[in-house]
C-alpha cells in the first residue's frame, strides 16, 4: 500500500450540472467539492434523486460538468472533446456497473478484451491482461462462457475484471451489489476490498448504507450536495474484518 | 482500434444473428442477381445478333427494288452496269419468289432465288459439292438449280440431290450444286431454298426487271460515298422517283441494332439500380433498427473507451458486410440464373467478368452509403444516456 506517498487522484471543485429538461433548467449538482487520494476507497452514499448518479457520470466521464472545476489525476476534464473523454475514460477509469453490462454475445474472456481493443493493443497482449484480470477475480476457469452461461456474481467479477484489465487509476463502481443477493454482494464486496488492498482507488456509489460502511470513507450525498463525509468507520462494522481494521490504522 | 479486429468484430456481429441478416441481405441478392442474370442474357442476345450480323457481311450493300412497271424497274444490265461505280467490288442481282418444288413424291413449298455467278462472292455463300450457277446458265436460261441443305434434306432425305431433277412450279430443274449450310440470318433461313439462274427465274416469275441487287465494297471507310454514288445513279435511272428503290446498308443495320442493344442494355441498368437501391434502403432500415436495439451495447463500449469513429466504423463495417455478402451470393445466384435461362431459352449467355466485379463493388457501396446514416446514429449517441438505455 503506497497511500502516504500518492497525490490527489480526483479534485472536484465548486463542480455544477445543470439538465434542461423542457424550458426549465435543472441544476443536479449545486457546487460540488469532493476529493479522492490514491488508494482510497470512498463511498459516495445517497438517496435517489440526490445527484449521486449524475456525480458518478460525471467523475466517469460519461457526462460533463456544467461549470466548476473536475481534475482527473492532475489533468482538467472539463471542455475536453468527446474523442479525448473517450480516451481518458479507457486508460483512467474502469467502471463497474450495477447491471454488469456485459455483451451477452461475447464470452468472458472477449467481454475482458473489449476496453484494450480501444486502446489498440495486439491481440497477444489483450488475451494474456484480460487472463489476468479474470484470474485476478476468481475466474480463471471459466473464461470462454458467454454472460448468460454464468451466475450473477460470477457476471459481476467478469465486469469488475474488464475494468481490472486496462489496469486503471480508478475503479468506478455503481451499485455493484444491487442486482446481487445478500451472499454474492458481500462476496463482490469482499473482492473490492482485496482490491483496495492491492492498491487500487475504489469510488463506490451506493444507496445502501451498509454497503457504503464496507469502504474506508463515506460521502453523503443530498440534493445535489455534499452533506456529509465520514472518515471514521461506524461502530457496527468495527472488527468485522482484519482487513478493514488494517486500513483503518493506515488511515488513522 | 486496428482494421481486421473491426472486421472480426463487425462479421461477428452479424453471424450472430443469422436470420435478421439473411432477410436484410436479401435486398442486394436479389439486386446483384437480377443484373447478373440479365446482363448475361442481354450479352448472350447482343453476341448472337452480332454473329448473325457478321455473317451478312458488314461492307454490303442492297438495293429494294419496290416500284412496279417499266418507267421503275431495274433491268438486269442496268443492274450489272451499278459495278461501275467506284469502289464496289461485286454486283449480284436478285429475283426471288416462292414456288412449290417436287421430287418423286416429296414436295415443299421454298424461296427461289434467280441469281447471277457474282452471288457466290457478294453473299460469301458457295456450294459445298457440285458446281455454281455459271455465266453461262444465266446467259442461256438454263434449268439449273442450287439446293440449300434443309431443302435438300427434305425433299431427298439421305440421297445426294447433285444431277438430280426435281420439278419447279411444272418446270423441270436440274440440281448442279448443293448450297453449304449457313443457318438462319435476320432474313430468314439460308439453307430452306433453291437458286437458279436469274434469267430462267425473271422467265419463272415473269418479272422484268431486278427486285434486289446486292453489292459488295472494297474499303468499308468509303461506304458513306458509295452509297452517295449508288443513290446519285439510281436517281437518275428513275428519274427523280426517290420511292422506288431504297437502298439497305449492312453497316447501318448494325449499328441499329448495336443502338437497339444499348437501349435494352441501359433499361436493365436501370432496373438493377433500382432494385440495389431498394436493397440498401432494406439494409439500412436493418441497420437502423439494430442501433436502437443495440444502444446499451453502444453506450457500453463508449464507456470502455470506444471513440465515435471506433463505433461508427463497427456500424458502417456491418452494413458493408451484410450488404457485400449479399453481394457475393447475389453473383452465386445470378450465374445460376443465367445459366438456367440459357438452357431453357435456348439461347447463350455470358457473363463478363467486369460486371460481376462491379455489381459487388456497387452492393459494397451501397452498403457504405446506407450505412453512413444509422452509424452515424449509432455514433453520436451520449453514452450517459446510451447505457440509461433498456
Amino acid at each position: 500500500m503506497t497511500n502516504e506517498s500518492s497525490g490527489i487522484l480526483i479534485d472536484i471543485n465548486n463542480l455544477v450540472k445543470n439538465y434542461v429538461m423542457g424550458r426549465e433548467t435543472v441544476t443536479i449538482l449545486k457546487g460540488v467539492s469532493f476529493q479522492v487520494e490514491k488508494g482510497d476507497f470512498v463511498a459516495i452514499v445517497g438517496p435517489s434523486g440526490s445527484g449521486k448518479s449524475t456525480m458518478m457520470n460525471v467523475i466517469g466521464c460519461l457526462d460533463t460538468p456544467t461549470d466548476g472545476s473536475y481534475k482527473l489525476d492532475g489533468i482538467e476534464v472539463r471542455g475536453m472533446s468527446e474523442n479525448k473523454l473517450a480516451d481518458i475514460r479507457n486508460k483512467k477509469i474502469g467502471f463497474i456497473f450495477q447491471g454488469f453490462h456485459l455483451l451477452p454475445r461475447l464470452t468472458a474472456l472477449e467481454n475482458c478484451e473489449l476496453p484494450l481493443i480501444y486502446r489498440g493493443l495486439p491481440a497477444k497482449q489483450r488475451r494474456a491482461m484480460a487472463m489476468k484480470a479474470l484470474e485476478q477475480v476468481g475466474l480463471g476457469e471459466r473464461v470462454h462462457h458467454r454472460p448468460s452461461e454464468l451466475s450473477g456474481g460470477q457476471q459481476q467479477r467478469v465486469a469488475i475484471a474488464r475494468a481490472l484489465a486496462t489496469n486503471p487509476p480508478i475503479l468506478l463502481a455503481d451499485e455493484p451489489t444491487g442486482a446481487l443477493d445478500m451472499k454474492t454482494g458481500q462476496e463482490v464486496l469482499q473482492l473490492m476490498e482485496d482490491l483496495n488492498r492491492q492498491g487500487h482507488t475504489i469510488v463506490l456509489i451506493t444507496h445502501d448504507m451498509e454497503v457504503a460502511h464496507r469502504a474506508s470513507r463515506t460521502v453523503i450525498m443530498r440534493d445535489g450536495v455534499l452533506t456529509e463525509e465520514r472518515r471514521d468507520r461506524d461502530e457496527a462494522d468495527a472488527g468485522v474484518q482484519d482487513g478493514d481494521q488494517e486500513r483503518l490504522v493506515k488511515q488513522a | 482500434m486496428k482494421l481486421t479486429q473491426g472486421f472480426r468484430m463487425a462479421i461477428k456481429s452479424v453471424l450472430s444473428s443469422k436470420l435478421r441478416t439473411a432477410l436484410s441481405m436479401l435486398g442486394i441478392l436479389i439486386g446483384v442477381a437480377t443484373v447478373i442474370a440479365l446482363v448475361g442474357m442481354g450479352q448472350g442476345s447482343t453476341k448472337q445478333v452480332e454473329e448473325q450480323v457478321a455473317s451478312l457481311g458488314t461492307n454490303s450493300l442492297s438495293v429494294t427494288i419496290t416500284g412496279r412497271g417499266t418507267a421503275t424497274s431495274l433491268s438486269l444490265d442496268d443492274a450489272m452496269a451499278l459495278a461501275d461505280i467506284p469502289n464496289v467490288e461485286g454486283v449480284s442481282p436478285t429475283v426471288s419468289g416462292s414456288a412449290t418444288v417436287k421430287y418423286g413424291k416429296n414436295s415443299t413449298s421454298v424461296t427461289v432465288e434467280g441469281i447471277t455467278p457474282d452471288y457466290e462472292q457478294v453473299s460469301d455463300f458457295s456450294v459445298q459439292s457440285g458446281r455454281y450457277i455459271a455465266s453461262m446458265d444465266v446467259k442461256n436460261t438454263q434449268k439449273v438449280a442450287l439446293i440449300g441443305v434443309d431443302t435438300a434434306t427434305e425433299l431427298f432425305e439421305e440421297e445426294d440431290p447433285v444431277g438430280k431433277t426435281i420439278q419447279v412450279n411444272g418446270s423441270r430443274f436440274t440440281i448442279v450444286g448443293l448450297l453449304e449450310a449457313k443457318g438462319s440470318s435476320l432474313t430468314g433461313s439460308n439453307d430452306e431454298k433453291i437458286a437458279i439462274p436469274i434469267t430462267t427465274g425473271q422467265k419463272l416469275f415473269d418479272s422484268v426487271g431486278v427486285r434486289t441487287v446486292a453489292l459488295k465494297v472494297t474499303d468499308l471507310d468509303l461506304m458513306d460515298i458509295t452509297v452517295a454514288a449508288l443513290e446519285a445513279k439510281l436517281l437518275e435511272k428513275f428519274r427523280g422517283d426517290d420511292s422506288s428503290y431504297r437502298v439497305f446498308n449492312q453497316q447501318d443495320a448494325v449499328e441499329t441494332l448495336n443502338s437497339v442493344n444499348e437501349t435494352m442494355n441501359t433499361m436493365l441498368l436501370y432496373v438493377a439500380a433500382i432494385t440495389l437501391l431498394v436493397g440498401g434502403i432494406g439494409v439500412m432500415n436493418i441497420m437502423l433498427v439494430s442501433v436502437t436495439e443495440r444502444t446499451r451495447e453502444i453506450g457500453i463500449r463508449k464507456s470502455l473507451g470506444a471513440k465515435r469513429r471506433d463505433i461508427l466504423f463497427q456500424f458502417l463495417v456491418e452494413a458493408v458486410v451484410i450488404s457485400g455478402m449479399g453481394g457475393a451470393l447475389g453473383i452465386g445466384f445470378g450465374y445460376l440464373g443465367s445459366y438456367v435461362i440459357g438452357v431453357v431459352n435456348g439461347t447463350d449467355t455470358s457473363v463478363p467478368f467486369n460486371t460481376v466485379i462491379l455489381s459487388f463493388a456497387f452492393s459494397a457501396f451501397v452498403g457504405i452509403v446506407f450505412g453512413i446514416f444509422p452509424a452515424n446514429k449509432a455514433s453520436r449517441l451520449k453514452p450517459v444516456d446510451a447505457l440509461r438505455h433498456d
